[in-house]
């Protein structure tokens, strides 16, 4: 596939790094030469604005099959799309990153205007990433959770603790719920796909994927109170705090922001309907304590200042017991907040990235999540006419991997060894990021 | 401010509203009452005249655009009290001394519905009428009536429109003042028709039906029957009024995007309009209560009367279906407690009004709130959305006004009359535009017994609650006469 990439931001290059491995891309920014961060990328450049025609002739935009807008500024990503609409009809997708922009490109509302806006997706980073945090506050305890047919099917993913009652158990020995599967074992930030005589350590993130019934037991299993998230703290009132905030209000928790700028506290106060908004700072660790953030059930960090969310993290982490969730940028130091103590780690470009690459698939294999920063991925596969009934024990699969949940009409099958495959299964399949074009081609054949 | 604009705008009202003085002649026709004909034949005269030479002082200017701020104060101020004094000429043939006839008047185009009358038998009905037609005319308001009519005032009836209403919002149904004067009309005169034919329907005398619903809608509270509403002795009728009282304490603009986007849902969401309801509710339910422990009846009976007299206290119409002056303690302190609330703004009620009492108990929730939480946010909202500091601090500072006037005029009156309950709940009564208090001025009562000076304090009562203190306030400052002289 031949991909066109306009803008050199952070989302361009972590788009251009993952895309550049299979696919040929080019890279078109209005800067002369192309930044050195891409040098060590197969790519090609071009010089020139994504709103000029000509810039997009010379980067041969008409034989490109995808493009992508990606700059710094939300404008020009989208009048660049309009442009490149204007030569020839190839699929476009645009980055913006406020609020009003994406309202007016996505909402439902606004379909029955005149004229529909000529992209074909639109994605917001922010926007992405607060569903993914709202995804993880709604559930108790969990560090990652991800829904798949429409909430019928799902991925929990959970540390193990002292207490837990599989801890230091092999994975055969442990007494599950039906409809309930391990996937996934991270462990010192490797993640593996285990086998039944794996023993479940101290401090592993373990991946489960299930029915929701069946997690829901499980849950209760897992923790024999079901404390149900009543409190929850915001630092950072930008728009994925004041989006959360939104959402967190919706479902009767009770959100307290703290924000340090006066005016944006002052649009933040007007705009939600209950939530306590503080002015002040994430990192004033008296105010922290006068105002009990520690008792929230769930701490949330999403300050823009990748040093500041750690050190709220931190902070926070000696006088709470809550789950603290934190926004981290640079891909790199994830690991690092990991290591700190950070409950949970989210990064907005991860969740804009997952939903590029879906635009980059063949059209019967599509990621549906991304686990452990990209370490591993959940494959839709459908299975073609010509595949015969097979067993899941029979089926021998080229590369490390495992079927967490079968679709068969309306019906959501857990797997087990007897299960018997069929033509036609939409399959999800846990894998490791490196075997994920082992397991397409497996099944595409 | 120039004097030619005062002269010349006021003139043009005096004029029209002779005009209107003209229509009880038709009822006195109509009855066949012919002692009732001159009083209006020569108060309009006078009305015109006065109007005219006042014009003529002007220099019959007609372009009021460049009309300021303060002169749009000081017309409405005027308006009102030369209104008043116009309206108060037909008394005079009835044998009320001159300060009598212009509390009454007063009274009338308030929309208080506070009377001198003592025995109601010597009156024509075309008195009566022009009793309860000043109430409807003041109801809506003098000045929204005559930027709706009068043609000259389009560009500086928006200066005059929120000096008479000075509500919390600047509100307009449409862009144009004028067409917005005239929506207005439109619901309040379509409300009133409408009442008339269900009054009718209930089996009141046409003439009586009028009269009434002139009263309701105005939010007024003349009835042309001595023992106001209860003497109609119909459970029917009650109900109708307590209806269209209702209505009347609401705001009109809100009915009128109700009818023409034929759609209701906002008018829930609408929170002064919750409160309204709410205050209604729970007041009515505990007089009911109260009504069923100590008076004899059936609970149906003191739901009833319960709910009547605290719709037509809160909306200040002040009707009553029987005499709450008679009632337990208890159930006079809940009537008194809702007089101070008042209506909806932008609806025919006086009163402080309800989006008031709610901005006001906000304020105070925040204050407590901030005392636990020193570094909060929390900015006021109404309808969800943020009210401007400087609209809280005018609110405030109306509440503030309200309280200091009340309490000066309730010590005022209290010394005069040697009676604290009259200096209270009448003050409360008058600046709240509601007419009966409790005691002596109760509803079966009057007020032609007391004192001339408390009936002067009782009269600038009605007038400064009327207008919203606002327009009075101003003029207390002495550069409102210096600017623009």
């Amino acid at each position: 596939m031949k991909i066109l990439i306009f803008g050199t931001s952070d989302s361009a290059y972590m788009s251009a790094v993952y895309l550049s491995k299979e696919h040929d891309v080019t890279i078109l920014d209005d800067q002369e030469t192309i930044p050195d961060a891409f040098n060590n990328l197969d790519v090609s450049y071009v010089a020139g604005s994504g709103a000029d025609i000509g810039a997009l002739e010379r980067a041969d935009a008409g034989n490109k099959n995808l493009f992508v807008a990606c700059s710094e500024r939300d404008e020009a990503n989208i009048v660049a799309c309009w442009t490149v609409k204007r030569i020839a009809d190839i699929e476009t997708v645009c980055f913006v990153r406020s609020v009003e922009l994406y309202n007016n490109l996505m909402s439902y509302r606004h379909d029955n205007y005149r004229a529909p806006y000529d992209i074909d997706t639109v994605i917001w980073p922010e926007q992405l990433l607060t569903q993914d945090i709202f995804r993880i506050v709604s559930v108790p305890e969990a560090i990652d959770v991800e829904y798949f047919a429409r909430g019928r099917a799902k991925l929990f993913e959970y540390r193990i603790k002292k207490d837990s009652f599989i801890l230091d158990k092999r994975i055969m020995d442990c007494h599950f719920p039906d409809n309930v599967i391990i996937v996934g074992i991270t462990r010192e930030n490797y993640l593996f796909i285990p086998s039944g005589s794996t023993v479940i350590k101290l401090d592993d993130k373990v991946v489960f994927m299930g029915t929701g019934g069946g997690l829901d037991m499980l849950a209760a299993k897992f923790f024999r109170k079901t404390s149900k998230i009543k409190r929850a703290a915001i630092i950072g009132g930008g728009s994925v705090g004041y989006l959360l905030a939104g959402k967190l209000e919706q479902t009767h928790i009770k959100v307290t922001i703290i924000e340090h700028d006066k005016e944006r506290c002052r649009f933040l106060a007007s705009n939600l309907r209950k939530a306590l908004v503080l002015h002040g700072d994430g990192t004033d660790f008296e105010l922290l304590e006068s105002e009990a953030i520690g008792k929230s059930d769930v701490i949330i960090c999403v300050t823009d200042n990748d040093e500041k969310n750690l050190l709220c993290s931190l902070l926070i982490k000696q006088i709470s017991t809550g789950r603290i969730i934190t926004r981290v940028s640079k891909a790199q130091t994830a690991h690092m907040f990991d290591r700190a103590g950070v409950d949970v780690v989210v990064s907005p470009r991860q969740a804009a990235l997952q939903e590029l690459i879906n635009h980059v698939q063949a059209h019967d294999v599509d990621i549906l999540a991304l686990i452990e920063g990209g370490q591993g991925e959940v494959l839709r596969v459908t299975l073609p006419e010509s595949f015969p009934p097979t067993r899941v024990v029979d089926l021998s699969f080229d590369a490390q991997a495992i079927i967490g949940a079968i679709q068969r009409g309306r019906r959501i099958i857990i797997p087990h060894g007897d299960t018997v495959l069929k033509a036609g299964d939409l399959l999800k399949i846990f894998t490791m990021a490196e075997d994920a074009e082992i397991i397409k081609n497996m099944f595409s054949k | 401010m120039k004097r030619e604009y005062i002269f010349s705008a006021l003139g043009l009202i005096l004029v029209a509203f002779g005009g209107i003085m003209l229509s009880p002649i038709i009822i006195a026709l109509i009855e066949k009452n012919y002692s009732g004909v001159l009083p209006f034949l020569v108060a309009s005269g006078v009305s015109l005249t006065v109007g005219g030479i006042l014009q003529k002082a002007g220099g019959f200017l007609r372009n009021f655009d460049k009309l300021s701020r303060t002169g749009g104060f000081l017309i409405v101020a005027l308006a009102w009290l030369g209104t008043a004094a116009m309206g108060a000429i037909p008394y005079l043939f009835f044998g009320l001394s001159p300060l009598d006839a212009y509390f009454e008047s007063v009274s009338g185009i308030t929309t208080t519905g506070a009377t001198v009358f003592i025995d109601f038998s010597l009156y024509p009905e075309s008195l009566f009428f022009w009793r309860s037609l000043s109430q409807w005319l003041g109801g809506m308001g003098i000045i929204v009536l005559f930027v709706a009519i009068l043609p000259q005032f389009k560009v500086a009836g928006r200066q005059m429109f929120f000096a008479e209403a000075p509500g919390p919002t600047e509100e307009r149904v449409t862009p144009r003042i004028a067409h917005t004067a005239k929506a207005l009309w439109l619901v309040y005169f379509s409300l009133t028709v409408l009442e008339v034919f269900c009054l009718v329907i209930a089996g009141m005398a046409p003439f009586d039906a009028v009269c009434n619903s002139l009263s309701t809608m105005a939010a007024g509270g003349f009835s042309p029957h001595p023992q106001s509403i209860m003497g109609y002795g119909s459970p029917a009728v009650v109900w109708i009024i307590t209806a269209f009282m209702f209505l009347a304490g609401s705001n009109f603009a809100l009915q009128y995007r109700a009818v023409v986007k034929r759609n209701v849902k906002f008018l829930a969401k609408n929170e002064e309009l919750r409160g309204y309801s709410l205050i209604i509710l729970t007041v009515s339910l505990l007089l009911a209560l109260v009504l069923f422990t100590t008076e004899d009846g059936a609970w149906h009976i003191a739901l009833r009367e319960a709910l009547f007299q605290v719709v037509s206290i809160v909306t200040t119409t002040g009707f009553s279906s029987s005499d709450f002056a008679l009632w337990a303690l208890a159930a006079q302190t809940l009537i008194f407690s809702v007089m101070l609330v008042g209506g909806c703004a932008g609806s025919a009620a006086g009163g402080i009004k309800v989006v008031r009492v709610i901005l006001g108990a906000k304020y105070m929730r925040r204050e407590i709130i901030q005392l636990v939480h020193p570094r909060i946010i929390l900015p006021i909202k109404i309808d969800g959305k943020s009210v401007p500091e400087t609209i809280q601090f005018q609110i405030l500072g109306f509440l503030f006004f309200y309280i200091f006037l009340l309490t000066l005029s309730a010590y005022a009156v209290t010394m005069l009359e040697g009676s604290a309950s009259i200096g209270l709940v009448g003050t409360a009564a008058t600046m709240g535009n509601i007419g009966p208090g409790l005691g002596e001025i109760g509803p079966m009562g009057t007020y032609g017994n007391l004192s001339a000076p408390t009936k002067i304090i009782f009269i600038v009562n009605m007038v400064v609650g009327r207008l919203e203190l606002i327009p009075f306030l101003a003029m207390l400052h002495p550069d409102f006469w210096r600017l623009g002289r």
